[in-house]
């Protein structure tokens, strides 16, 4: 009950903040129809098929899912900055609940942000006369849930690390760096070499391909991608968590 | 005569700084009790520990008889606490606040609503009900602040410092409402202003360098001085005079 009353508050916090509206939904949404265009404006014989729609989709709902670690950052480290912190720490409130309250209402956001996402890129279908598939759709959104989970876990652990002032910066970087290694704006498996292996390594390319296998009903093959973004996901949840709860004891000691 | 608290050789150590010696000190039940002091006399860093917000080194206090080492969640149930800085959450209404503060600690649905509209009435917040408590000025927050720590109905209420940085209007309003809640809750109050612990203090301990030099009643500590006022007895007590 503690947990779920947390999570409303947090859930309010960011909602009212309207940069989050910005990155969470138009950033992305913009992207998605600048790409388009641009998708549009690069000839069939060039044979460059990343930026089609069913493959930007998922992409593009991944990229969103990273500006969710950006919030979830600055919620944990403004909260962790100021008396109100304190004050709670002084509840009876438990560990569990703010671990619970911080992840529940961002993991709400992220499937609601890929649902919208994925709205957007429907209409924007109907215009290139591309059809999508609603159950690929519906298990496409399921099947980046472990991708939100590895960014909130980023998100928590920054966020109890870094004040509010570093927490962006660092995020950024983490931001552009898993676009671009997760082979949303270039085909990573067309450089090859030891870039490509470095890139099937990390959980952001796992996470946009088995969206995009999902997105394709390709579901053989979505199924080790999946469990390499979900184990990644649990395994920073678990650090992240552990980080979190460390310094808070550290806090009151 | 019953205690609200029981302080029984409190330390706390940060490396090797003391940061409290070894106090010791009562409060009566539904009194208010002033713990004054000189910057870094030890009171916030008594006040943590009394709250959970730090761990003694050595010693053990008693809050309702709940012991803050070993029965620290029931001390929280029965506490609560106004820091020095405002404590608010700043994107939620002034209502929402309290709401929030009032669900945490387990309250139900209709008896939130009753206590919520009971601190709006209590502590003037009408006007600003819906407003977004980062809006508000800085009397207004600090009002909001206590009246969260109110809406859980503590048996112990703390006040680190209420009246920091408000003007002398904002200061005796909440003077007024402090006054009021004496002979329902238990206040430990500490503060800067001498007029203030003296209009307010039914007992007063005074800190320095962590240890307790002084405590009694605001006579006691005037007859112990020498002094005729509560700032003149403070410095004599600050300064070593005794």
């Amino acid at each position: 009950m503690r947990s779920f009353i947390f999570s409303k508050r947090t859930l309010k916090e960011i909602l009212r903040d309207p940069l989050s509206y910005i990155f969470c939904l138009g950033f992305p949404i913009v992207m998605l129809v600048i790409m388009t265009i641009v998708d549009q404006s690069i000839p069939e014989e060039a044979g460059m098929t990343i930026f089609h729609i069913d493959n930007l989709a998922p992409g593009i709902a991944f990229f969103g899912l990273s500006f969710i670690m950006l919030f979830t950052c600055l919620q944990v480290s403004k909260d962790r900055s100021t008396a109100f912190m304190l004050r709670l720490y002084a509840s009876p409130l438990k560990s569990l609940d703010f671990i619970a309250g911080y992840t529940l209402p961002v993991l709400v956001l992220a499937v609601l942000q890929s649902v919208i996402s994925f709205i957007a890129a429907i209409v924007i279908g109907a215009f290139v006369d591309y059809q999508f598939d609603l159950v690929n759709v519906i298990l496409c959104i399921l099947v980046l849930i472990p991708s939100a989970l590895v960014f909130i876990s980023f998100g928590i652990f920054f966020g109890t690390l870094l004040n509010d002032k570093a927490a962006p910066g660092i995020c950024s970087i983490i931001i552009t760096s898993a676009s671009m290694l997760g082979g949303i704006w270039m085909d990573v498996d067309s450089i090859g070499g030891t870039f490509a292996k470095f890139c099937h390594a990390l959980p952001f390319y796992q996470g946009v391909r088995g969206a995009r296998f999902a997105l394709t009903g390709e579901y053989g093959d979505m199924v080790k991608p999946v469990l390499i973004t979900l184990g990644y996901g649990i395994l920073v949840y678990l650090f992240a968590i552990f980080v979190l709860r460390r310094k808070m004891q550290q806090d009151v000691k | 005569m019953k205690y609200a608290i029981e302080v029984n050789k409190l330390r706390k150590e940060f490396g090797l700084k003391t940061a409290v010696k070894d106090i010791s000190f009562q409060v009566q039940e539904k009194t208010l009790f002033s713990l004054l002091g000189v910057n870094g006399a030890g009171k916030t860093t008594t006040i943590r520990m009394l709250t959970g917000l730090s761990r003694p080194t050595s010693g053990d206090a008693f809050v309702l008889g709940h012991s803050i080492t070993t029965d620290l969640n029931e001390v929280k149930k029965v506490s609560n606490v106004s820091t020095q800085d405002t404590a608010v959450a700043p994107n939620l209404t002034v209502r929402e606040n309290l709401e929030f503060m009032a669900g945490i600690y387990n309250i139900d649905k209709k008896q939130i609503q009753e206590r919520t509209n009971e601190m709006i009435q209590l502590f003037s917040l009408q006007e600003v009900e819906n407003s977004k408590a980062k809006t508000l000025s800085g009397g207004w927050q600090r009002k909001l602040s206590i009246a969260m720590a109110l809406i859980t109905d503590p048996k112990v209420l703390y006040l680190d410092e209420p009246t920091l940085g408000l003007d002398v209007l904002a200061r005796k309003d909440l003077w007024r409402i402090i006054e009021g809640l004496k002979k329902k809750v238990t206040i430990i109050l500490t503060t800067h202003y001498m007029e203030e612990a003296e209009h307010l203090s039914d007992a007063i301990a005074v800190m320095v360098g962590g240890e307790i030099k002084a405590l009694g009643t605001l006579e006691d500590l005037k007859k112990l001085t020498g002094k005729d006022n509560l700032e003149d007895a403070f410095v004599e007590i600050a300064e070593g005079g005794l």
